[in-house]
């Protein structure tokens, strides 16, 4: 169930269906409340488990609590002890060991539960109208099934919104059509394509430890180096495409998290696309407030523009190091931050030397853009090492061929990124363009009906004949 | 034509589909499926070629108490999507044995072997079996005149060779050989599968006879499960299926995946469920049985298993999940037939010095090809010759290396 399986997406539709049984909020709350429950229980069948995961609520909810009835001056300590409580139960590595619970418990969503709390007590705090949040809207927006195994993450204000309104935003047949079909293509994406790029990932993994002549090494590096992104990509969005589907079936919009990440033509506009409530959780909670800070300490004009990528490096880590609780994840969260402190450098280097409009006309150079998409993409896959292998396995890949041959393999995959990426980009515009009077012909719901069945076909047929339980999704271990 | 435009629904008041839509979308959806699957099957067969009626050609009727026979002095071709055409021949006792049946010729020392279809070679030339290839590396490491009679049968289950060893004394071995594979420990009822009058019932009324039985035997989620795995196998035997799985277990980490998750990998899970054990029972019984008699004849009983596609990949990665062991089987099997007086020849382990030996397997029909057979030859040579058998010994061990494949 905390999978991208067909459990998953008929329990989620059999749910959409009965909440839409009456359009009262009452009902539209309970059957979520319920379907929520019942999750957590096809998740985990002894309720002891799930102790710490309500303690961790409890203790959220007597923070916001206290802010409601004006204790501002409580806010510090309930965000530390929120925070501890996140840590603690994460076990993350710098603590001591003996400091753990060695029970097993579950900690499942646990990451997602933690930024829909603090966005909460934080906002609770800086509200200037007074808002009393239930405790039972409040488990609904922390517990909510579709949002709880890899978000998105939500803000409290959109989810009630559209769960608390008295007429609830329509559902005709159009939209329950581009829903289904939405379900179809993440499934699709989740259960073919992300297995399809894992098995090259396994199986380059395994060639580099064998002992092969060096040019099956070399071809094994360089599909080690290039498929992670894809994977991830297709795993993460296509479990999110099936999520938001399924709360827009139970009339609730949630949040885009991924805009084509890989056309990003820098490392900071990608990660305005991937992964963007992640990202715009912590530009909100974290680079905005350490930057007025910081401005507000340093007044100096010339050091302005460092602070901004000062923020971003320290903002950029916290999202690296937020992925794991071992130290492969700083090295991680060094490469995210440095990523984008190096591409913010790099702008104001450029804007400096060579004038706002000269820079951006280069920018917009059809050339340079392919280079940096392509450079963009491989620095992202580059840094994903440290996303999925462990200390160990980083040692044996790297070591499995001499510097100059990773040398070579990272150019001939930027070159390929590039490449790849600049005619992937034309295609899609080429076929953008051939348009009817109302609009491309490849939205149309007719194109869309027929390749949501062909990969409906394909991922029914492979998933059935390969019998084996659906891909995890790989963001539900944050 | 309409679009579907993900912010025109941001709106609250969406527009009607037109009336037509309702028929026109579902219309599409099932002539694209059809089209698409259609259109796989038609390019999978041509992609794809067996032969009709297979080695079924050559057996005698099934008898249920004596399992397959081949029909004496019977020819017969055979093509398997993943193989080239192969002939078998069969002697004058049905056996595919690359000789006649009768007694050995002075000065030769005789090995019997005997097995289902992974000794008899099924889907590989009988040159190329290890059946042919090992007499020949035996004869020159020994300098004796070693033969192989091969009485090994397709289809046969462990309860059949024990059955059958009166045939197999009659050979006149030296010594009997007996390769086993786990798919002879775990094979519920080989009838189905090798039964030639299977296909002469629709698979309509093949469901509906199982399941009308089964719904009246079995409880109604049973006789549903067991429905729907009548209905996969269906399924996995189309062109399109056998051409992805074709395609898709070239991948080794998918085709352990597979492997690992079906019922056939039950041989090496733990802990053990209850038909394993209670097969290892069966065995047991049917050990002790050949071991009598192969007692009473004065003759010894070596016994050997040979891996699975999967089980090899294992061994050969040194790496499986916490739940699997490719070596249980063995172990098991090595515990009874010592028990029982036999001798137990392990292969298993010389599999991790070959990277990839799951490439000497047929991906999707799993019997060993020319080379899974070479590479069985080269590793029952060298433990055959090691002290084993003391009839075999050699003092000098050539190293098994993946340069003499």
């Amino acid at each position: 169930m905390d999978a991208a399986s067909f459990l998953f997406v008929a329990f989620g539709l059999a749910v959409a269906l009965i909440s839409n049984c009456s359009r009262s909020r009452l009902w539209r709350s309970a059957v979520l409340l319920l379907a929520s429950i019942c999750f957590l229980g096809f998740l985990a069948h002894n309720p002891i488990v799930f102790l710490p995961l309500a303690g961790f609520l409890l203790l959220g909810y007597a923070g916001i609590l206290l802010l409601e009835r004006g204790w501002s001056g409580t806010f510090v300590a309930s965000l530390s002890a929120i925070l501890l409580a996140y840590v603690w139960l994460k076990k993350y590595t710098f603590l001591p060991e003996g400091f753990f619970i060695h029970s097993p418990y579950f900690t499942l969503g646990l990451s997602y539960i933690f930024f829909r709390v603090l966005h909460l007590l934080i906002e609770t705090k800086d509200l200037n109208e007074k808002r009393r949040i239930g405790f039972g809207a409040y488990l609904l927006y922390a517990l909510n099934f579709t949002t709880l195994v890899s978000g998105p993450i939500q803000r409290y204000d959109e989810f009630a919104k559209d769960q608390f309104a008295d007429e609830p935003i329509a559902l005709g047949a159009r939209t329950v059509g581009l829903q289904l079909e939405r379900i179809i293509r993440g499934f699709f994406k989740v259960n073919v394509l992300a297995m399809l790029f894992n098995l090259v990932r396994e199986d380059a993994l395994a060639q580099l430890a064998q002992p092969l002549p060096l040019s099956l090494k070399l071809f094994a590096a360089f599909k080690l180096a290039v498929v992670y992104p894809l994977f991830l990509y297709a795993n993460f969005s296509g479990y999110i495409d099936i999520v938001i589907a399924l709360a827009r079936l139970m009339r609730l919009r949630l949040p885009e998290n991924f805009d084509r990440p890989f056309s990003a033509t820098s490392f900071i506009d990608f990660w305005n696309r991937w992964h963007i409530t992640l990202s715009t959780w912590l530009k909100t909670y974290a680079y905005n407030p350490l930057l007025i800070v910081l401005m507000r300490r340093i007044s100096s004009p010339a050091l302005q523009p460092l602070l901004g990528v000062f923020s971003f490096f320290v903002t950029f880590f916290l999202i690296g190091v937020w992925h794991g609780r071992t130290s492969v994840f700083i090295v991680f969260g060094v490469l995210q931050g440095g990523g984008v402190a190096v591409n913010k450098l790099w702008q104001l280097g450029m804007t400096r030397a060579l004038g706002r409009k000269a820079y951006k006309a280069i920018a917009g150079n059809l050339i340079y853009a392919s280079f940096s998409r392509g450079l963009n993409y491989i620095w992202f896959a580059f840094t994903l090492f440290w996303f999925w292998a462990s200390w160990k396995q980083i040692d044996q890949v790297f070591s499995a061929l001499s510097v100059t041959a990773w040398i070579g393999v990272w150019a001939t995959a930027w070159l390929a990124a590039t490449l790849v990426l600049a005619l992937w980009e034309w295609l899609r515009a080429a076929l953008l363009s051939i348009q009817t009077a109302e609009g491309p012909v490849l939205t149309s719901r007719y194109a869309r009906v027929v390749y949501a069945s062909t990969l409906g076909l394909a991922a029914l047929v492979i998933t059935v004949l390969l019998n084996q339980p659906a891909p995890d999704i790989v963001y539900k271990a944050f | 034509m309409t679009q579907f435009d993900s912010s025109a629904f941001e709106n609250d008041k969406e527009r009607k589909l037109p009336r037509r839509d309702w028929i026109l979308l579902p219309l599409l959806s099932l002539a694209t499926i059809c089209l698409l699957a259609g259109s796989v099957e038609l390019l999978a067969r041509r992609m794809l070629t067996e032969s009709r009626p297979f080695i079924a050609a050559c057996m005698e009727p099934l008898d249920s108490k004596d399992g397959l026979r081949a029909i004496p002095n019977s020819t017969c071709r055979d093509k398997k999507y993943e193989s080239n055409w192969v002939e078998y021949e069969f002697n004058s006792c049905g056996h595919r044995a690359g000789m006649e049946c009768g007694p050995k010729a002075p000065g030769t020392y005789r090995i019997v072997l005997i097995g289902s279809s992974f000794p008899m070679g099924h889907s590989t030339q009988r040159e190329k079996t290890f059946a042919a290839l090992l007499p020949i590396a035996l004869s020159r490491q020994t300098g004796r005149n070693i033969e192989l009679y091969n009485q090994a049968m397709i289809g046969e289950n462990l309860h059949l060779t024990a059955l059958r060893m009166n045939e197999t004394l009659a050979l006149k071995p030296d010594m009997i050989l007996w390769a086993i594979d786990p798919v002879d420990i775990n094979r519920e009822n080989i009838s189905e599968v090798f039964n030639p009058q299977t296909d002469s019932t629709s698979i309509f009324d093949n469901f509906w006879f199982r399941f009308n039985a089964d719904i009246h035997s079995k409880s109604f989620s049973s006789a549903i499960s067991d429905l729907w795995k009548r209905v996969l196998r269906h399924l996995q035997d189309t062109r399109s299926a056998v051409l992805l799985q074709r395609v898709m277990y070239k991948s080794r980490s998918q085709y352990l995946k597979s492997s690992l998750a079906g019922d056939d990998s039950d041989f090496m899970r733990i802990p053990a469920n209850a038909q394993y054990q209670m097969e290892l029972q069966n065995f047991d019984k049917d050990a002790a049985e050949v071991a009598r008699q192969a007692k009473s004849a004065n003759l010894p009983l070596v016994v050997t298993l040979l891996p699975v596609r999967a089980q090899a990949a294992l061994i050969s990665m040194g790496d499986w999940p916490a739940d699997i062991d490719p070596y249980r089987l063995n172990n098991d099997m090595r515990a009874i037939v010592t028990r029982h007086g036999g001798t137990y020849v392990d292969i298993l382990p010389d599999y991790r010095s070959i990277t990839n030996p799951e490439q000497g397997f047929l991906p999707i029909d799993g019997h060993p090809n020319a080379d899974g057979h070479a590479t069985i030859a080269r590793f029952l040579t060298k433990e055959l010759t090691s002290g084993a058998v003391p009839a075999l010994k050699v003092t000098a061990q050539p190293a098994v290396s993946e340069q003499g494949q």
